[in-house]
């Protein structure tokens, strides 16, 4: 095969790759609608506002519906993209930080552009938390009932529990910080409407700046096609943004139709090989290899 | 279409494939993205393991000194994606295997893809080496 040939082979397979990647982003949100619901959220001084807003909307929203009026989430689903929590928006739209949070947004670039890099949640198998869950990747599960929905991910065994049953939060003082936060909603139609508070102060992504404990959101859930899930969130953390922000990201359905794709537990003492430290420099290395084989250590 | 053409056209479809890479359970930095090393040996054992599986592979030297290297990839539910399954690196399955290679020297890699004795060829991450 000539050189010119090799290049055409090359060129085609490439630009049929570059095909597969457009027609993904053609299912990426039109701009339009990216604006219009980002001004939503700007419309809304916090994320209880624009809860309650949406739930009147919604005539009181639906609780504990019937199965048959909930939607087939059914299967296994993994990420398929969209936006994120300090990148630009459709048109360039930046997310407005606080001086703090620019601060460690450069920070992160320039270490990531120096190679370093390290996970203090995910290197040592912690959770990572949302709504870090949104953008993490591999395998989800989406177990949707009347009085509860369970959005569950590969990535280190975490759920997500989002109650419909009709209860509130906890009290004020009763509240306390966790990793998934505390998620109530409603269904809208086919849309579970969702508000999530009391979430922990913790990285929001690697060499990513921290969330506070005041980071609160909603989620809007919907399905767009057989394959395709939407979900929109509007992010309200004042310590991390000076006015709401909001991402759009997609789940597609994983095909299985032989039914061997299965989720397991993660355990990253399952394998001495993954474990790593945290260099001097704030980097990430390997421990010693084994290389014996597992059967040899007789585990 | 000329050469200068393709080898553009090539590279602007390669690059829109760019943000496919997700982030894993730890960072990659630990290998050299830059470089590329390729092996020949005999599998010694495949840990189909989370969060990330080791295809252990053992390679004789010039010198007939066996050398276990280790070829990291992602987990369970990604390498059946991309069907790589234990039963296709059976313990004693002769192979040509291509990684990144750790930037310490380490006899260990990030896989990028592999051949079998019997011409199969395996792409652990779905994604063509040329890729990454």
């Amino acid at each position: 095969m000539t050189t010119v040939k090799r290049l055409v082979v090359l060129a085609l397979v490439a630009a049929a790759s570059a095909t597969v990647v457009a027609q993904q982003q053609q299912q990426r949100q039109a701009p339009a609608d990216w604006q219009r619901l980002h001004q939503m959220g700007l419309a809304h001084r916090s994320a209880s506002d624009l809860y309650a807003t949406l739930k009147k909307a919604a005539g009181g929203g639906k609780v504990n519906p019937p199965f048959a009026q909930l939607p087939d989430w059914s299967g296994l689903w993994t990420t398929a993209g969209g936006g994120n929590f300090f990148s630009a928006g459709p048109g360039g739209v930046m997310p407005k930080l606080t001086p703090a949070t620019a601060a460690m947004v450069k920070q992160g670039a320039e270490n990531e552009a120096k190679g370093i890099s390290y996970d203090e949640n995910l290197s040592e198998c912690g959770p990572p938390g949302y709504p870090r869950w949104l953008v993490i990747p591999f395998m989800r599960e989406f177990i949707v009932r009347p009085e509860e929905t369970w959005l569950s991910s590969e990535t280190v065994n975490n759920v997500r529990r989002i109650y419909t049953d009709g209860r509130d939060h906890l009290a004020v003082d009763d509240r306390f910080p966790t990793y998934y936060g505390d998620s109530i909603g409603f269904w809208d139609g086919n849309k579970l409407v969702v508000h999530t508070n009391t979430l922990m102060a913790r990285s929001m992504g690697r060499g990513q700046p921290n969330q506070s404990e005041g980071m609160e959101t909603v989620e809007i859930w919907n399905t767009l096609d057989a394959k395709t899930i939407s979900v929109d969130v509007w992010l309200y953390d004042p310590a991390l943004y000076t006015e709401p922000w909001y991402v759009n990201r997609r789940y597609t359905r994983v095909d299985n139709a032989d039914k061997v794709l299965r989720m397991n537990y993660w355990h990253c003492g399952e394998n001495p090989n993954n474990d790593v430290y945290k260099t001097p420099d704030g980097s990430t290395q390997y421990n010693d290899f084994t290389f014996t084989g597992q059967k040899e250590q007789g585990r | 279409m000329t050469r200068r053409t393709l080898i553009t056209v090539l590279g602007a479809a390669l690059f829109s494939l760019a943000p496919m890479l997700v982030e894993a359970h730890h960072s990659a930095v630990m290998f050299d993205d830059a470089k590329e090393v390729t092996v020949e040996g005999v599998v010694k054992e495949f840990q189909y393991t989370n969060p990330h599986s080791w295809l252990l592979v053992d390679v004789t030297g010039k010198d007939g000194k066996v050398t276990t290297w280790g070829f990291e990839a992602e987990g369970p539910t990604t390498l059946m994606r991309n069907k790589v399954r234990p039963s296709d690196f059976k313990a004693g399955t002769r192979l040509t295997i291509t990684g990144h290679p750790m930037k310490d020297g380490r006899p260990a890699a990030l896989w990028m893809k592999a051949v079998r004795a019997d011409g199969v060829v395996f792409n652990p991450s779905g994604r063509a080496p040329e890729t990454n």
